[in-house]
């Protein structure tokens, strides 16, 4: 989908496939629009963020899954609220230490509620892995 | 309070009308639980679909996996049918209630508006396991509650979680735990009173860090009641500071602790009711209820369902 910002335009070039290890996204470096289109409501609002790695995703999808003892044939896409995989308040946080501890970061509370999907967890890793490493 | 068995059969809801309760009053709790293993019905599975909003069944249909589903199903049914039982404004039909969050995200429902009657005092909160799905009940005063498996593990090693989590006096009572096992219920009890307190505040785990405010317990000062057997034994509060100023005891906060169907810890936080007149201690009055919503429902306060574990309680 395209989005227009007063400085850039850029494109995605597909929307996220179930298989989580061909992602369609670009790397596009530093501000840009994103219009991300979510299955069952429209568009996701607008954020000024990098889309993460496929690499970061999957790290977190991996965490994900051994802390909710997922079974294997579970699907699990960068869309997956922790809520509809059972996850409770306990598994969220338990969640967030294991990102913690893989990514070497420190997420403070007031952003574990922007926490509640695989895509929204790896993104703010990133996020934070950068920060940490302009510092 | 009426025991009532049934075959379950394909009764419609409307032939099979929920027990009415009376509401509870100031200073009272009502709990309500569940038990999803106790539910096996298809028939009735589909009769508490039916009481659903086409948002609640959209939700539960993008969740994948069987029991995740029931699970999700069966806490809005317990949602919707408890407070249907209180028959307010004589709204009897469980699925005619509206819910909303309010300003910080807390469910609440949204009563119809008819003759711009003031907003009815109600106040409920959600919390469920993979085994037992519960709702708290309050008038007047906010609430929050919180439930946990009582053998549930933790990936993280308990202190490690702690020291990431809890406030340094919470961290040290802890530590001082020899015994792994009793360290880890009393873990699990500081996660569930902790979590409800943040729930009754309305902010969520993140609206409220839980470093910022201890929980610990206080011998209760005997005040103008007499303890009885009514009470628990150790006769012991459960109060909450914050760790910014410790000095001023967040008094407007009651806590219970329970244990409930043997399996699970139970964590409830009261608002105090400061209409109510006397003294400040008074005990949390709680009567909790086993059930499987039109089809039975078994009061279980006083029973061995049903363990004071923590706080002043009167049952």
């Amino acid at each position: 989908m395209a989005s227009v910002s007063a400085t850039c335009l850029c494109l995605r070039a597909s929307p996220y496939s179930s298989n989580t290890t061909t992602q369609g996204t670009r790397r596009i470096s530093s501000t840009k629009l994103v219009s991300i289109p979510w299955k069952n409501s429209g568009f996701r609002s607008f954020r000024i963020t990098c889309a993460a790695k496929p690499e970061t995703v999957q790290k977190v999808c991996d965490i994900v899954r051994k802390q909710l003892a997922l079974p294997p044939e579970t699907e699990l896409t960068p869309a997956s609220k922790f809520s509809a995989l059972g996850a409770d308040s306990l598994d969220t946080v338990e969640i967030v230490m294991g990102l913690e501890e893989e990514f070497d970061i420190s997420v403070e509370e007031e952003s574990s509620e922007n926490i509640t999907t695989v895509q929204e967890a790896a993104d703010l890793i990133e996020k934070l892995v950068q920060k940490k490493a302009e510092a | 309070m009426m025991n009532i068995r049934c075959f379950q059969n394909n009764f419609s809801a409307a032939s099979f009308p929920l027990v009415p309760v009376q509401l509870p009053s100031r200073m009272e709790t009502h709990l309500w639980y569940v038990l999803p293993n106790e539910v096996k019905s298809m028939s009735l599975l589909s009769q508490y679909s039916e009481l659903l909003s086409p948002c609640e069944k959209e939700d539960i249909n993008c969740i994948r996996g069987d029991d995740l589903r029931k699970r999700a199903l069966l806490a809005r049914a317990l949602v919707r049918t408890t407070i249907a039982r209180y028959q307010i404004n004589n709204q009897v039909n469980p699925s005619s209630l509206k819910f909303r969050k309010n300003a910080h995200g807390k469910p609440e429902v949204e009563w119809q508006d008819d003759d711009n009657l003031c907003p009815v005092p109600l106040h409920f909160n959600l919390s469920h396991t993979s085994s037992m799905i519960a709702c708290g009940v309050t008038m007047n005063v906010a609430i929050g509650i919180d439930i946990e498996e009582k053998q549930r593990q933790l990936k993280n090693n308990v202190l490690a979680f702690s020291r990431r989590y809890f406030s340094p006096y919470e961290v040290k009572i802890l530590t001082a735990i020899s015994d792994p096992e009793i360290q880890h219920q009393e873990f699990i009890k500081l996660w569930t009173l902790k979590e409800a307190y943040v729930k009754a505040l309305g902010r969520g785990f993140s609206g409220l860090p839980f470093k910022t405010f201890t929980i610990r317990s206080k011998p209760a000062t005997t005040g103008s009641f007499n303890l009885s057997e009514d009470f628990v034994s150790k006769a012991s509060e459960i109060i909450v500071e914050s760790s910014d100023d410790p000095e001023n005891l967040t008094n407007e906060w009651q806590f219970a602790l329970l244990e409930l169907a043997g399996s699970h810890y139970a964590a409830i936080c009261m608002e105090k009711d400061k209409t109510v007149g006397g003294e400040a201690n008074t005990p949390m009055k709680l009567t909790v209820w086993k059930t499987i919503p039109f089809i039975e429902d078994e009061c279980v306060s006083g029973t061995d369902a049903v363990v004071a574990i923590g706080g002043l309680i009167k049952q």
